[in-house]
């Protein structure tokens, strides 16, 4: 056994409390073996991680109790277990980097910016192996690189952090993890900041570093299709506790814990099987197709950002972000719109609602062409078409209470006779959208991501549009509140017959809830059809690519 | 719509959750230096409002021949009454449980009407014989006298014991002086009790005209950016580079010595810091999804601007003005040590001028009026110390 946790207990300190982050928790790592971790934010995985490799601030964390054994290969190639929470913070150091290395979820910050890539990888071979000569840590560093499977690594190690894209990043972090061939890799959500193409190459890319040089790797995830591509064997946290362990297959297909079944069961691709398998006793009610009137138009739209430069601030050229796109968003349906981080789905999203000016082509809403309308022209609009934003904690202001959010917007659309009226309308509308109405006094501070997801999505009926872009509304939330905000977000498009532009990179929630979908590359629309025959046949090359490297959980 | 669904939510509980600004209130006051600063600068703000009453010649109460009477009263000035009644409507605010912009309504309409009011109908006499009670008194006139904790006010040269001039604290048995007397012989303690109320209006109104022009510039600046922005930011640079202080001094020179004219200055030579910072927060803030949402949602402008935008930016412009109290405070405080302040009224800047006038250095006179400005400025930076800390999220995950 390379690693052994035994009843480990970490306690953190927050403001006078102490939180039970990590509490009683037993696993063990062989040599060679995969082990995840998995959990939805708060669960104390990550925290567990920090606390086998002590990298916890000493200020505010203590271990009342537990062991974390750890079979340290000596230099001369014998072995002793040593307790990663006894050991001097000395050997600890000797330690970290060289046997036991961490690669960390956000790549864009993990890297030094002032330091060159080589220069990183180099600093840690110099610490761990004084005895290497300069010109074998270059060597050896351009090694590390060409091992990552960066193209033209000698190059490459003389550049700075800047010039590599998201993926190279991470690259480069698993290179410097790797420099010195540690016994145990920790990867601490290491594919969460990135595109499912990219995070499909460097899931591939760990496996084959495993596979080469014997490794174990600790890979904390919330994701189970990662955990389905990666994992020999699968630990679920909850509230700091191991509730469930075993191998990854008989995990994911016979959950024996009933929290880590209402996990499986919250993934998408699930919620959408259990939807068929509702839809098949039904019959065939739900399946006639809508009239396919369009109800938003795109014509050959462009937005182009201008890139300034010099002195006099010119415009030398172009971000092509929109570059001729043409749409048809039917009528009570959910069109979904995928695509990979920059292809220009969100700058679409929100110039379809003009909060961007286009910069050329036309937008028709209802068969009204609304794209250069004026501000005061736009204002019968802005109540038909509205947007649920990316992230709950910045899409609410702080210093007003729901009521204040929810009903201002009435007021000023003149919906509802007075204040009690918009009051008791907005009351109904958080109902729907499963909150209580208490909830109208308090501040979106005192709300949990998930809640607050949902007053976002009440904000956007309170004018009771037809037609509401969501932009990425479900990707910062943990899986068993994504599958309670889709669950809401189906049935309201249903009951209102809404429209819903459902911006997303998640296959599995496109086929829980979009009629049809388009598939963005680039600036473009590469393919769009009915969803279900792209997600089962692909006619674009990149839509093919797209949905090979999404992750899933195959359960037969 | 049914009544059952309206029932429950028509009325706010009457326990209302937690806002943002009472929680930073309330963060703020957790800590030490924010109790103190606020502390001496309540205590300042009591003393000049009650300035009047704490140092006078004029007694609170006499009794004559059965009559009872209050000089004190009598001489109280139209200021010093709005002053008092806002002073008391505020303390008196400060306890109720009423929203922060309707506070500040009430406040200014009292304050309008007790001016009103009072302009018309408090009219203090004309001349003042600062030493009549004292005289009357040793002539034994009064059968019983209530005098003011500092029986002098700043303007009584002690006529009636001849030509004092310049003396320590107690050094007369006679006459007691707790800080001694400044060169015409007036008492100190009673001159730097009233410059109290120089020193806090300077920096309140000073500071205040700088916020509103610093707020209104760097909130078009921030919001519309391009062209508006580029034309603003130029403006500002203008502005920064004018020396206030040189610019005072010119002023002075030409147009005479008024407090009016020293506060309008220094509040439009600095607005460009605020200018800044609201530019910096506007910009940050409309990328904000909830601006956003609010333009989305096709609100007007006035309430994306001020109701969206400026609570959320506002709290950087606080952190400032406080600093931006202090530093106009100096500027006073240097411009009467200079001389070039204002010529009978008291003011700690001018006191500290007298410290070295004479060929003998007058100890209690650079302690005394020196240490209060210290204290104030000092008292402002704790103030706005701690309100950045509080404000700042780096500084509080780390804590």
């Amino acid at each position: 056994m390379l690693l052994e946790v035994r009843n480990l207990q970490t306690h953190l300190q927050a403001g006078g409390a102490t939180v039970k982050a990590v509490d009683d928790v037993s696993f063990g790592i062989e040599r060679g073996e995969t082990f995840c971790l998995v959990g939805e934010s708060g669960s104390g995985k990550s925290v567990t991680a920090l606390s086998v490799i002590q990298l916890l601030p000493r200020g505010i964390s203590d271990h009342p109790g537990g062991q974390i054994l750890f079979q340290e290969r000596l230099a001369d190639g014998s072995h002793r277990t040593v307790d990663m929470l006894d050991l001097p913070e000395t050997e600890r150091r000797r330690i970290r980097g060289a046997r036991m290395s961490m690669i960390f979820q956000e790549p864009m910050t993990s890297l030094n910016p002032v330091f060159t890539v080589g220069e990183q990888i180099g600093e840690v071979l110099r610490l761990h192996r004084p005895e290497l000569s300069e010109a074998e840590i270059r060597e050896r560093t351009i090694e590390a690189l060409a091992q990552v499977q960066i193209p033209h690594p000698a190059e490459r190690a003389d550049e700075f952090p800047h010039r590599l894209s998201g993926g190279q990043r991470q690259r480069v972090m698993i290179a410097m993890a790797m420099a010195c061939e540690p016994d145990l890799l920790i990867a601490d959500e290491p594919t969460t900041a990135l595109d499912v193409t990219v995070q499909a190459e460097i899931l591939r890319l760990m496996r084959e570093l495993q596979d080469r040089n014997g490794m174990a790797i600790l890979f904390i995830t919330h994701d189970f299709g990662v955990v389905a591509r990666m994992g020999h064997r699968l630990g679920v946290m909850r509230l700091g506790k191991l509730v469930e362990e075993g191998t990854v297959r008989q995990v994911l297909r016979r959950p024996e814990h009933p929290y880590t079944r209402q996990l499986i069961d919250a993934l998408p691709e699930n919620l959408s099987r259990r939807r068929e398998a509702a839809r098949g006793a039904d019959g065939a009610a739900g399946q006639q197709a809508p009239e396919a009137v369009p109800l938003v138009r795109l014509r050959d739209l462009q937005i182009h950002f201008p890139v300034r430069k010099g002195l006099m601030r010119r415009v030398v050229d172009h971000v092509r972000a929109v570059d001729g796109v043409s749409l048809d968003i039917p009528k009570g349906q959910v069109m979904a719109l995928v695509g990979e981080s920059g292809c220009g789905k969100t700058t679409l999203g929100r110039a379809i609602i003009r909060l961007l000016e286009p910069t050329g082509g036309r937008i028709l809403f209802a068969g009204e062409d609304i794209t250069r309308l004026p501000a005061k022209g736009m204002k019968p609009y802005r109540r038909r078409m509205q947007i649920i934003f990316q992230d709950p904690m910045s899409s609410l202001n702080p210093r007003l209470t729901v009521a204040a959010t929810l009903t201002e917007p009435m007021a000023v659309h003149g919906i509802g006779k007075d204040r009690d009226e918009r009051l008791a309308l907005a009351a109904r509308v958080l109902e729907q959208v499963q909150l209580p109405a208490e909830s109208l006094w308090r501040y979106p501070h005192e709300f949990s991501g998930g809640q607050r997801q949902r007053i976002g999505i009440a904000r956007a009926l309170v004018l009771d549009p037809a037609f509401i872009v969501c932009d990425e509304v479900t990707s910062a939330l943990d899986v068993s509140v994504q599958a309670e905000v889709l669950q809401i977000l189906g049935r309201l498009t249903r009951e209102r017959g809404l429209t819903l532009l459902f911006i997303t990179h998640n296959i599995g929630v496109v086929e829980y809830l979009a009629d049809t979908m388009a598939v963005m590359y680039q600036g473009r629309v590469v393919e769009q059809g009915e969803a279900r025959r792209i997600c089962r046949a692909p006619e674009h090359e990149y839509t093919r690519k797209l949905l090979s490297a999404v992750p899933r959980v195959v359960l037969d | 719509m049914t009544d059952t669904v309206q029932a429950p939510t028509l009325t706010p509980p009457t326990r209302r959750s937690r806002g943002y600004a009472a929680q930073v209130a309330r963060e703020v006051l957790l800590r030490w230096g924010a109790r103190v600063g606020l502390a001496w600068i309540g205590i300042l703000a009591a003393v000049a409002v009650f300035a009047p009453f704490l140092a006078s010649s004029h007694p609170w109460l006499i009794l004559e021949e059965g009559n009872w009477s209050s000089p004190v009263l009598r001489h109280l000035t139209p200021t010093d009454v709005t002053l008092m009644a806002g002073f008391c409507t505020g303390l008196v605010l400060l306890f109720l449980r009423l929203s922060l912009p309707r506070k500040l309504l009430i406040l200014l309409g009292v304050l309008v009407v007790a001016g009103g009011i009072s302009a018309v109908t408090v009219s203090p006499p004309k001349l003042v014989i600062h030493e009549q009670y004292r005289e009357a008194e040793a002539a034994g006139q009064y059968d019983w006298v209530l005098r003011a904790p500092i029986p002098y006010s700043p303007k009584d040269y002690l006529r009636d014991f001849g030509d004092t001039g310049m003396e320590p604290p107690l050094a007369d048995d006679l006459r007691r002086h707790w800080l001694g007397t400044e060169e015409n012989g007036a008492d100190v303690l009673s001159r730097m009790v009233h410059a109290s109320r120089i020193a806090l209006a300077i920096g309140f109104i000073a500071t205040g005209i700088a916020l509103v022009i610093g707020v209104i510039v760097g909130g078009l600046m921030g919001y519309f950016s391009g062209i508006v922005d580029m034309i603003g930011m130029r403006i500002v640079e203008i502005f920064e580079a004018i020396p206030t202080l040189f610019l005072l001094l010119t002023f002075v020179a030409f147009f005479g010595r008024s407090l009016y004219m020293m506060m309008i200055i220094i509040g439009i030579t600095s607005w460009s810091g605020y200018a800044r910072y609201v530019r910096a927060e506007f910009l940050k803030l409309r990328e904000q999804d909830y601006v956003q949402a609010a333009v989305a949602c096709g609100l007007p402008l006035r309430s994306v601007l001020f109701r969206h935008m400026l609570p959320n930016g506002v709290a950087p412009i606080l952190v400032a003005a406080s600093f931006g109290v202090a530093s106009a405070i100096l500027a006073e405080a240097t411009l009467s040590f200079l001389g070039l302040g204002l010529v009978d009224d008291p003011s700690w800047g001018q006191m500290l001028n007298q410290a070295v006038q004479s060929s003998s250095f007058n100890w209690w006179m650079a302690a005394f009026p020196g240490g209060a400005i210290f204290l104030t400025v000092f008292a402002y930076n704790l103030v706005g110390e701690s309100l950045r800390d509080a404000l700042d999220p780096y500084l509080k995950k780390k804590a």
